[in-house]
């Protein structure tokens, strides 16, 4: 124990009286485990950042639309008002939530001077039972909006702010602007706080405001698919499997001209491209760390030569075979596992400065860093193997004798 | 007085395949505890030889070598690290100090190697290093030092764990007149203190301080003389 407290000084002082040799044969492990922690950093931050997304879209979140195999799309193929009824008569009790997912973008104008685009969605009643919204003042569009086509309009805390300069907009008027230029004007419900959204900041970020469907989405109107939410304790993929066999008898296609995306799939594929990104960090680091630890043992070698005398000295003078052998394996975990922590430390750091470039909270798993760390000292100690043997099995007399 | 060496018909061949070198003969040998010895003898004679194998750092092709009682013959290359760790102390013509590190570190080391704690390691080493006139010099790196000098952290590092013996192979070979008188004379008081001490060396001067001067020729042991002091 005391014995390995020395081999840890002797082999800092060895690394400290060869500055410049012993960065640059970390330098290989350096750049090994600073790209790996840098790939996966950048993995799990982007995962972080799907996740969260999702988690605003909603995960329990399924879109259904016909897609014919011909690619020629007939009326019937679109979904009414009539369609939307049938379906909810049907699977009601498993979708508490489902529209036709109409979007559409339009001009916000408070009458005076105050005019932007926005987006806007039109929803049915219960949008927020199933997608948590976060109210600062009123509600959400509710059953009487849409039923009595009241023009209530829902908005962001920004919104209300540049238009009103106060977050409580509640019953304030404002104005829709189609692009055929007909003007509506509406009265504010409630006021939401939007949540931090990295994908909807790059997608220009047009504050989204929220009216009842029945306004925009008429009886004689038709939708291109159907936006469901599934209830929390259905089996989801059995209820998929009956809507898509629901719709396909409904739409008069087959089952396999029903498409069908949810949340879920989009982070399953995300999850199999990360696990493939995944393997081809560890061929990097596989090939990296071994670049890095024959970097190691080639100048453990030839220190082991420079220092033959030393290590007959030092046998000489009482040093076990077993002395020698864990000096210089300690020498060369501790150069490994330095050349570990700061490769880990450029990683994230390269990660840390293109995520405040792009203004994205960087994740970094405080486990990599000890793994890193950890496993670079493993290859150090492999590596350092053959040259620590050769020093230990050094005759002392032809050690001494060594020019 | 105590034995503390004993060598019987102990023989040295260096066997390197096609040529037989047989550097030591047939040589038997007794040594007390206390004494203080030279071995002289032209060059290839076989001092550095016996030397090595007195040191546990070679092995005897045949014959008996017992020190302090322990037979060093079919011992393992860590018992014998061990052996010279505790029982003997080297001191080289080249110095051999470990470069790069200081002279106290290096007088440390081989109580490093024998277990003894840090405080009393560093107290130990300050002492040797203060008895041997180097107190001022703990931090100093062996290239800091003079030829005398480093010889002398050799020598308070060969005492670091009180080793019965001092094995000296050309001690001063490397060393002006005056640095060999004052290496010599350390010598002579640490013997008298009560270590036995064995030096090789080539000049008169030298083997003056000693007791008992043994000359080789050719491998074999041809004379063993005590010097009479008259003091
Ligand atoms: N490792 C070795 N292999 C083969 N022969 C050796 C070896 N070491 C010494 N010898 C030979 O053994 C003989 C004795 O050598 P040794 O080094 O003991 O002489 P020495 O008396 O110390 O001489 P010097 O005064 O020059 O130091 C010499 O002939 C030498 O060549
Ligand atoms: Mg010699």
């Amino acid at each position: 124990m005391m014995l390995l407290f020395e081999n840890i000084k002797l082999a800092l002082s060895a690394i400290r009286s060869n500055k410049m040799r012993s960065f640059l044969t970390m330098l290989g492990i350096i750049i090994g485990i600073g790209s790996v922690i840098a790939i996966v950093s950048i993995g799990d931050t982007m995962r972080s950042v799907i996740a969260s997304e999702y988690e605003n879209v909603g995960i329990n979140r399924v879109i259904y639309y016909v897609l014919p195999e011909d690619n020629v799309w007939y009326e019937s193929d679109y979904f009414s008002q009539d369609d939307i009824d049938q379906i909810k008569d049907a699977f009601g009790d498993r979708i508490p939530y489902i529209d036709t997912y109409y979007y559409d973008s339009m001009t916000l104008s408070d009458g005076v001077r105050n005019q932007e685009k926005v987006d806007i969605y039109a929803v049915e009643s219960g949008y927020d039972q199933v997608q948590p919204m976060d109210f600062l003042y009123g509600r959400m569009i509710d059953e009487g909006d849409v039923e009595s086509k009241r023009n209530s309009i829902v908005i962001e805390q920004e919104t209300a702010q540049k238009y009103f300069g106060t977050d409580n907009a509640v019953g304030r008027k404002l104005q829709l602007l189609s692009t055929t230029g007909d003007r509506e004007e509406f009265t504010v419900v409630g006021v939401y706080k939007k949540q931090d959204s990295f994908l909807m900041a790059m997608s220009g970020g047009n504050a989204l405001v929220y009216v009842p469907s029945s306004l925009y989405f008429t009886p004689d109107s038709l939708g291109f698919e159907i936006n469901c939410y599934v209830a929390e304790d259905t089996d989801a993929e059995l209820l998929r499997t009956q809507m898509t066999n629901y719709i396909a008898r409904m739409k008069n296609r087959t089952t396999d001209e029903i498409f069908s995306t949810s949340a879920r799939d989009e982070m399953g594929m995300m999850d199999s491209m990360m696990s493939g990104l995944s393997v081809a960090v560890g061929a990097i680091a596989a090939i990296s760390l071994l670049v890095g630890g024959i970097g190691i043992m080639n100048i453990m070698l030839v220190s082991v030569t420079e220092r033959t005398r030393e290590i007959g000295i030092r046998k000489a003078l009482g040093a076990r075979t077993s002395h020698i052998l864990t000096q210089f394996l300690i020498e060369s975990a501790i150069i490994s596992a330095a050349g570990g922590f700061i490769g880990t430390l450029l990683g994230i750091g390269i990660v840390a400065l293109g995520g405040m470039l792009i203004g994205i909270d960087v994740v970094v798993n405080p486990l990599i860093v000890v793994i890193a760390v950890g496993f670079s000292a493993v290859v150090g100690i492999f590596f350092g193997i053959y040259p620590a043997r050769r020093a230990a099995a050094a005759d002392p007399i032809d050690a001494l004798r060594y020019e | 007085m105590s034995e503390l060496i004993r060598i019987a018909n102990l023989n040295k061949i260096y066997d390197s395949g096609a040529v037989q070198v047989h550097a030591l003969k047939d040589i038997n040998l007794t040594i007390e505890q206390g004494e203080f010895i030279a071995i002289m003898g032209h060059s290839g004679s076989g001092k550095s030889t016996l030397m090595n194998i007195l040191g546990c750092l070679d092995r005897p092709t045949n014959g008996v070598y017992q020190l302090d009682g322990i037979d060093i013959a079919n011992r393992t290359n860590d018992e014998l690290s061990d052996i010279r760790n505790k029982k003997i102390g080297f001191v080289f013509q080249a110095f051999n100090l470990i470069p790069r590190t200081s002279a106290l570190k290096n007088v440390e080391l081989p109580m490093i190697y024998a277990q003894v704690p840090g405080k009393q390691r560093v107290a130990r080493a300050t002492a040797l290093l203060e008895k041997v006139g180097l107190g001022e010099r703990l931090e100093h790196m062996p290239n800091e030092l003079s030829g005398g000098q480093k010889q002398r952290v050799a020598i308070a590092r060969a005492l670091s764990n009180q080793p019965p013996i001092l094995l000296a192979d050309e001690p001063t070979g490397n060393l002006d007149s005056s640095s060999t008188i004052e290496i010599m004379e350390l010598f002579t008081q640490l013997n008298r203190e009560g270590v036995t001490i064995i030096i090789v060396t080539h000049e008169d001067d030298v083997a003056a301080f000693t007791h008992r001067v043994l000359w080789f020729e050719d491998g074999r042991l041809i004379s063993d003389r005590k010097v009479e002091k008259q003091s």
